[in-house]
């Protein structure tokens, strides 16, 4: 008997120092940029490319989950809610040679594209859901990007629980491609405020982190080394990957 | 065992040259990416656990479907306290510390509701983030590994050798009577015996690119140039288990070779895999 106790503890030892092995292989630091690599790989060699498939109304999952960060109590955000937006303005600003800010009105009025498609999530699970909004792309041609800008920065009215303001980040290749949203309707209503009201952000060829909700203002940037974490998302500063088509 | 020249059966004189002989049998570039690959599968397995513990169940579907559900793992209170509780096709198995309600992998031995516990996950507690880039970085270092064994250690020699012919399957039987000792000899055969290419021939030529076109499915970048593939698997879902199955298929094949190489002659084995050179015996083409 006591050989067996022995025979279990030095397993379940040996078993504890396994988790502590990997952890503190997770936590080293200097092999960060080798793993990273992998990354730039992935991004090179699937990119944004092809196009999200499209689903049959019947397909649209039914008990639409809301995931992330709960939805914004902080009272700008609050004060829209009360008046359903009437007074929201999205401001497009930085690397842009018409910086201006549009009306919820406005923008209903570009929303030009209507599409049933499969938000795939990080942590495995996927769902469908019809997402009606402004094609991204044409979007930015109205405030037109300066040759420098890079970047679109993605300003969130959510904060996490320290008071970290939530944001991400797409590249204008990643913006221009066709299924790239500003959603303002989920099947077939407007937003709800859990899953991102008034304006979020929808790119169906990547994974769900990468859409933005509760979208505050757009800034055009040629980097985002100097944004927040320099990461170029909350996400993405919390240590998910910037490129999120993999 | 030196000195077995005498007793040493036929096919091994035939096949093999002589007996108690030390040959040359495995190249640099399989040497090398053997080891690679099982360092690199036990970091995908462990950091996919990782992944999975994210969303513990797993559906045969495109979309997530509850209706769809073939496996869930997960922590449950109860009256006596918290239970881990796995789900294989509806049916509840109780696996509480070892699934569902499972260690946290901090290293401090405290328990939580978790699929797969901190020992068997990389990292060991929970980080989805972290395991991602492991599982991302060893994949690739898999796919490079794979590469450069049938290119440099394959194609000119191993590949022809290795590869399963149909004149192999009718000795596919008498092979494993052999091991079952109901057959004092093996059949003839060359390097590999006909089991032997079954099982690197599924594992190079099937587990292998079914298990990365699985992983790739479950990417949306990749699903939008590649529908017909999601489509064939069963969605974007039925990937996520296909490839889980894809793990376990490997976990198989990783214990089945595994005792083989400890049954034939443990230390020639691995003597062969690390430094080339293998003394040829009875059990020459029987390994592992």
């Amino acid at each position: 008997m006591k050989r067996r106790i022995f025979v279990a503890s030095s397993m379940a030892a040996a078993l504890a120092g396994c988790a502590k092995a990997t952890n503190s292989l997770n936590e080293w630091q200097a092999i960060r940029p080798a793993l990273d690599s992998a990354e730039t790989l992935d991004h090179a060699l699937i990119g944004t490319r092809g196009s999200a498939k499209l689903y049959a109304p019947s397909d649209i999952t039914q008990d639409f989950p809301v995931n992330g960060l709960a939805t914004p109590t902080q009272s700008e955000y609050l004060a829209y809610l009360q008046d359903d937006f009437a007074s929201y303005r999205l401001p497009v600003s930085g690397l842009v040679e018409r910086p201006q800010s549009f009306t919820l009105a406005q923008l209903r009025a570009l929303a030009s594209l209507d599409q049933i498609t499969r938000h795939d999530c990080v942590e495995g699970w996927s769902v469908v859901g019809r997402w009606a909004g402004v094609p991204l792309g044409s979007f930015l041609q109205l405030v037109r990007p300066k040759p420098a800008a890079r970047y679109v920065v993605f300003n969130s009215f959510d904060h996490d629980q320290d008071g970290t303001q939530f944001y991400g980040t797409l590249d204008l290749v990643q913006s221009a491609h066709p299924q790239t949203q500003l959603a303002l309707d989920l099947n077939g209503k407007p937003l709800d405020a859990a899953h991102g009201a008034p304006v979020r952000l929808r790119i169906p060829t990547q994974l769900g982190y990468k859409s933005t909700k509760w979208v505050k203002s757009i800034q055009l940037v040629a980097s985002f080394d100097h944004i927040f974490g320099g990461q170029g998302g909350y996400w993405e500063d919390n240590g998910y990957a910037w490129y999120a088509g993999i | 065992m030196d000195g077995t020249a005498g007793t040493a059966p036929k096919h091994a004189q035939a096949q093999a040259g002589t007996p108690g002989r030390v040959v040359y049998r495995h190249s640099v570039a399989t040497r090398a990416t053997h080891w690679v690959t099982f360092v690199a599968l036990i970091v995908l397995v462990m950091s996919g656990l990782q992944i999975f513990n994210a969303a513990p169940y797993l559906d045969a579907s495109d979309k997530s479907d509850p209706a769809r559900r073939v496996l869930s793992i997960e922590g449950r209170d109860t009256a006596t306290g918290s239970v881990g509780v796995t789900t294989v096709f509806g049916h509840e198995i109780t696996t509480t510390h070892l699934l569902g309600y499972t260690d946290d992998g901090q290293g401090g031995g405290n328990e939580t509701p978790r699929a797969f516990p901190g020992w068997m996950t990389f990292p060991g507690y929970q980080d989805l983030a972290g395991g991602r880039r492991w599982h991302f970085f060893f994949a690739w270092i898999f796919v490079i590994a794979g590469g450069i064994y049938l290119i440099f250690g394959g194609v000119a020699k191993e590949l022809p050798l290795i590869i399963l012919r149909p004149s192999d399957v009718p000795k596919m039987w008498p092979m494993q009577a052999y091991y079952l000792r109901l057959r004092k000899e093996p059949p003839d055969h060359g390097k590999y015996n006909p089991l032997q290419k079954a099982g690197y021939t599924a594992v190079l030529f099937v587990l292998a690119p079914f298990v990365i076109v699985t992983g790739l499915a479950l990417a949306p970048g990749f699903d939008a140039i590649a529908h017909p593939v999601v489509w064939l698997l069963g969605g974007r879902q039925f990937a996520r288990t296909w490839h889980f199955v894809a793990m376990l298929a490997f976990i198989g094949f990783f214990f089945g070779h595994v005792f083989l190489v400890v049954s034939t002659g443990f230390l020639n084995n691995m003597r062969s895999m690390i430094a080339g050179s293998y003394r040829l015996g009875e059990h020459e083409g029987t390994g592992p």
